[in-house]
């Protein structure tokens, strides 16, 4: 994956920066420069809408928000930035990028960045409740799997799995809301609370983000300045600043509807992106199948869209409700029902114990590219400045 | 083979025995009780023999089970009424032990030993018995966990016999499946003998009690697993919060202090981090060791990792270290920033110096038998909590540079740097890599960052040009500013140095982005051997040599400038050899051509301020065939009177701050003034009248003119020359 993206950004860079480099000279430059935005613009679209296709098609494809799903999103979004950058910063003049209106623009820009790598770490500290999470679904396949299924399975099996749900609900109420570090120290003595229904487990699974910081109010706060250029302005650099900030914004807000992360009332509004833009439509149409989801979760209250945790929710919920009813030895035919749904439990298990690791670690390197790149940005503004008032 | 489990055995459950579990085992029991050391010698004699024609013979055994099951009921009967002592766990446990030993050794030598006929020695029902009685107990809280050790450790021992009995069983009830599929093939095709019918019926009864007795045990397992969990966690979360309440008692303490009364001892052993005393981490370790043999590890490392984390939270909190977003730092005043930073540096030290090493010792203890699984649980907990140290990091890192921030950067540069080199030591071979990877990336970030702090120094002095000059010629704060400035930054010699070499490899390969320091040094880049940094200080020197001279032109008076220089630049020297370290990189050449400099300042000044004034003094002139003009005379006395009080008047309002500078430039002119006024005196004072004449004329002794020169340089206001008479 790695590679694949590095592949992309080398091609395209040099691409770029060799044209411009011959270009910049000549006559015709702005010619250049339109078809590269306009590329720029058709890729951002084809990516976007690609990712919409896969999760409507195919069932073989990953399912929207599904870890497999966004992995390729992040992919997506350090393509995006790269050639973002080939087509804003390479190869160009300093003190074209520090001239009205994008000395106000790109600082914008730089500050989305930083609201990014926040949520960035917030989703890293969530997956890594989302594995403490995997964890409880996978005592339940390990209590279940093997026969004989006796009383003490379907008992070790309930009892894990009540804490998942009531950890779940936990984790989406008020995952990392908690006062400070005042958490709840009661601890369910035992003999207080029931033994099967994991009492004293309800306490946060993850770490919490600074106090007050909040997931929806920083998602709210990067969407709430971002407007369409118009006028001259859609054809120059205005525009891919644009489509960076929007695409920035709309995987942050994915990433944070998925993976349970701190502080995320108010999540489910629709974010600002503008109809009449061509490759903002799979973006939409995307964000509208979500808040969708969201609408509906967000009453029931879940742990988030990541589509591994919905099943959890779903096969755990129908596991409770058999072991509720279970006597020893069990029906059989209720048994190969069970069977089916413990299977159901291990694959999903199975997919996030390969693939949540690898998404953290992608998120680092998100979170990596996000730094590198503003303060090359910044840099690059340094520059402008030194150059337009020449010290003495 | 499980498919067909459930298909066999469930519907003959459900006719015959609808019965809940506890009856069913009551029943097995009651059946067979307590003859195990009549019925197990049989036993094992039987199973000898059976192995040879265990193969391909199954009805033939059939019947011989028929007959065990008759002869042992009727040794009931007799058996049942000499039990008199009451049951003991301890006693029952070895029957058990002996029961495991002799099937696994069965199971072991002969794999294919048909597990139907193994048989279920009374012993286990007595045993579950009070095993189960045992964890009621516990559960009720009628026994406590760690008020009588023999009790915990009879308990573990039970749980622990549970765990190998279920496996035992499990692996019976997997072969007796796979084992009645074969008879049942073999059945089909022999399919009209009724026997066989007959034997098949017999045989699934017994796979019923088996899986009774399964079911039993296995409940039995849970229960005693939920305890344990649930002891698991109070052991670790106490042993948290007492860590918690010591240590806000103490409130500097690494100590930790024994609070509790009941322990005398002080000696016990805590150790240093975690604060898990060494009996509660044996505890943990032998609940551990239970349940990750039961396969219970999942709920065991949930626990372990759930805990760990909160009190990772909560020892965070205590260091003083809380979490900024980054968004947040951005906006933060450097003031309260700053003071950030030291708590950042101390918790990060501590983490990477105690905390983690604790912590993966923790781990070690407690699940001692599975160092793999210890590791990960460790990696996976600490990982984060570096993650978001780091973070700060890099945050602060990114906020907008300014020169007062370059130190604490250097000091956060120095602690990732320093942990770096021992993270050998602290994370497992697999991940050592990711974690400096990380830790890399945020030193880098500090390091470039500090380097063009630095380069920035420059653009510092270039945009110094006021133009009023200081007052007196004394030491232009830019010059104390930038001075002091590099003392510091030469306190962090080493580190800069590194930053500059390190730094200057980055922006190499990437040609995008270059400092302009580095373009500036590549046209003499043949002085190889200066360290990219010193080649910076030289220059940063430089400059501020540059722009003092274009300072010292501010000065009307050609002297004062020369005063404004010599302050200027003895400050700078004298601040330079009292650091060796900055000493160190300027080098003693560069000082001593500041001196020598220094000197023709002084040289200048000499000339320019004492020159005319000593032309008064000068006797040429005055001999006129021997005989002295006394006009001129009296002019000489005159002029010489006036400028010198004129000098007096302005350069003692002049500065020089530094006492040495000071005392030599006075005796400089003194050595220039005074013996010249004196023989000037002496020569020709004797040609004004005594009286009138001589005093309108000599209003200096040689002594006032010293006095009178002590007054220079001192920045006092004008003032008229009254006081100092000898």
């Amino acid at each position: 994956m790695p590679a694949t993206t590095e592949n992309n950004q080398g091609s395209f860079l040099g691409r770029i920066s060799i044209r411009r480099n011959q270009v910049m000279s000549m006559d015709g430059s702005h010619d250049q420069e339109l078809e590269d935005l306009e590329l720029f613009q058709k890729h951002v679209g084809d990516r976007f809408s690609e990712l919409l296709s896969s999760t409507t098609d195919d069932p073989s494809n990953d399912a929207l928000l599904s870890i497999g799903w966004l992995r390729r999103l992040l992919d997506e979004l350090l393509c995006c930035e790269a050639e973002f950058k080939a087509v804003v910063m390479m190869g160009r003049d300093p003190s074209q990028i520090a001239k009205p209106p994008l000395d106000r623009l790109l600082p914008e820009l730089l500050d989305r960045v930083v609201k990014s790598l926040d949520i960035c770490n917030a989703v890293t500290l969530g997956i890594d409740a989302v594995r403490n999470l995997q964890r409880l679904a996978e005592i339940a396949v390990a209590a279940l799997e093997p026969r004989p299924m006796g009383d003490g399975q379907v008992r070790r099996a309930k009892k894990a799995l009540n804490s998942l749900v009531a950890a779940m609900m936990h984790e989406d109420r008020d995952c990392g809301s908690s006062k400070g570090t005042e958490r709840s120290r009661s601890f369910g003595r035992r003999g207080n609370a029931n033994k099967d229904r994991g009492g004293g487990t309800f306490r946060s699974l993850s770490w919490t983000m600074a106090r007050n910081w909040s997931a929806a109010k920083q998602i709210h706060a990067m969407s709430s300045n971002l407007a369409a250029p118009r006028g001259a302005e859609a054809t120059g650099l205005p525009s891919p600043i644009y489509i960076m900030s929007t695409v920035l914004v709309f995987v942050m807000w994915t990433l944070a509807a998925a993976i349970p992360c701190q502080e995320r009332n108010g999540l489910g509004t629709h974010l600002p992106f503008p109809r009449q833009l061509s490759w903002a439509q799979p973006m939409i149409s995307l964000q509208e199948k979500m808040a969708e989801e969201w609408k509906k979760k967000e009453k029931k209250g879940s742990v988030g869209l990541l589509e591994e945790m919905q099943k959890i929710e779903k096969v755990g919920q129908l596991l409770i409700d058999f072991a509720e009813s279970f006597q020893f030895p069990g029906e059989s035919e209720r048994l190969e029902e069970i069977r089916g749904h413990v299977e159901e439990l291990a694959d999903v298990c199975r997919k996030m114990d390969e693939g949540l690791e690898p998404l953290q670690l992608q998120i680092r390197e998100v979170f990596h590219r996000l730094v590198r790149t503003r303060s090359e940005f910044l840099h690059v503004l340094d520059q402008a400045v030194k150059l337009s008032a020449p010290t003495v | 083979m499980e498919k067909n489990l459930d298909e066999q055995s469930i519907p003959h459950e459900d006719e015959g025995n609808n019965t809940n579990i506890d009856d069913t085992s009551k029943s097995s029991l009651s059946e067979t009780k307590d003859n195990v050391e009549d019925v197990k010698p049989d036993d094992e004699t039987k199973k000898v023999d059976d192995v040879d024609h265990v193969e391909g013979e199954p009805k033939e055994e059939k019947k011989e089970e028929e007959e065990e099951e008759e002869s042992r009921e009727g040794i009931i009967v007799e058996v049942t009424q000499p039990e008199t002592p009451p049951p003991n766990l301890e006693k029952v446990l070895e029957d058990i032990d002996r029961f495991l030993a002799t099937t696994n050794e069965n199971n072991n030598n002969n794999a294919n030993v048909n597990p139907n006929e193994e048989k279920i020695p009374e012993c286990v029902d007595k045993f579950l018995d009070l095993l189960e009685e045992k964890i009621a107990k516990y559960d009720s809280g009628e026994t406590k966990w760690g008020e009588v050790v023999e009790e915990d450790s009879s308990l573990l021992e039970g749980v622990n016999r549970v765990t190998k009995m279920m496996k035992l069983l499990s692996t019976m009830i997997i072969e007796f499946q796979s084992g009645e599929k074969e008879t049942e093939a073999e059945g089909e095709a022999q399919a009209e003998e009724d026997a066989a019918e007959k034997e098949n019926e017999k045989e699934k009864d017994e796979k019923k009690d088996h899986s009774t007795l399964v079911n039993r045990i296995s409940a039995i397992q849970q229960r005693a697993m939920s305890y344990l969990e649930e002891e698991f966690r109070m052991l670790m979360e106490e042993s948290r919060n007492q860590n918690k309440t010591e240590n806000n008692d103490s409130s500097k303490g690494k100590q930790v202090a024994t609070t509790e009364a009941s322990e005398n001892e002080s000696t016990e052993t805590v150790m240093d981090f975690p604060g898990f005393k060494e009996e509660v981490v044996t505890n943990l370790n032998k609940i551990a060791c239970e349940m990750l043999l039961a396969g219970y590890d999942s709920e065991c490392y949930h626990i372990y990792t759930v805990s760990r984390k909160h009190g990772f939270s909560d020892g965070l909190y205590k260091l003083g270290y809380e979490r900024i977003s980054m968004d947040e730092v951005q906006k933060m005043q450097w003031e309260s920033l700053e003071r950030e930073i030291p708590s950042w540096i101390n918790t990060f030290k501590e983490c990477a110096t105690v905390w983690f090493p604790g912590e993966r010792k923790l781990a070690a203890s407690i699940f001692s038998d599975h160092p793999s699984d210890a590791d990960t649980l460790y990696t996976e907990l600490t990982r984060v909590v570096v993650f978001q140290l780091l973070n700060f990091a890099e945050s602060v890192a990114m906020t907008k540079r300014a020169a007062e921030k370059l130190f604490k950067y250097l000091d956060m540069y120095e602690a990732i740097r320093d942990t770096i080199t021992n993270l050998e030591k602290l994370y497992p071979e697999n991940i050592v890599d990711d974690i400096k990877a990380e830790m890399t990336s945020a030193k880098n970030r500090l390091g470039e960052v500090a380097v063009l702090i630095f380069c920035e120094l420059e653009n510092s002095i270039k945009s110094d040009c006021g133009k009023t000059p200081v007052a007196g010629g004394a030491v232009h704060p830019l010059t104390r500013y930038i001075v002091n400035y590099l003392r510091l930054a030469c306190e962090y010699k080493d580190t800069l140095e590194e930053v500059f070499r390190e730094h200057s490899k980055i922006e190499r390969s990437d040609s995008t982005s270059r400092p302009h320091y580095e373009t500036d040094n590549q046209h003499s880049k043949e002085k190889e051997s200066t360290s990219p940094f010193a080649a910076q200080l030289t220059r940063v020197m430089e400059l501020l040599d540059a722009n003092l001279e274009g300072k010292a032109k501010l000065y009307k008076e050609v002297p004062l400038s020369c005063i404004f220089m010599m302050n200027n630049g003895r400050y700078i020297v004298q601040k330079i050899k009292g650091s060796a370290e900055i000493y160190e990189v300027m080098g003693e050449t560069w000082c001593r051509k500041r001196s020598t400099e220094l000197r023709t300042y002084h040289k200048n000044y000499q000339v320019e301020t004492w020159s005319k004034i000593l032309t008064c003094l000068s006797p040429k002139g005055l001999s006129d065939n021997g005989k002295v003009p006394k006009p001129v005379l009296k002019e000489r006395f005159k002029n010489f009177n006036t400028l010198f009080d004129e000098i007096h008047k302005t350069q003692s309002t002049w500065v020089v701050s530094d006492e040495q500078l000071q005392s030599e430039l006075r005796v400089s002119i003194s050595a220039l003034v005074i013996p010249a006024y004196r023989s000037f005196l002496g020569r020709f004072s004797q040609y004004l009248d005594p009286g009138r004449q001589t005093e309108k004329y000599i209003k200096f002794q040689a002594e006032d003119i010293e006095n009178y020169i002590d007054d220079l340089f001192a920045g006092n206001p004008h003032q008229a020359m009254v006081r100092k008479k000898v």
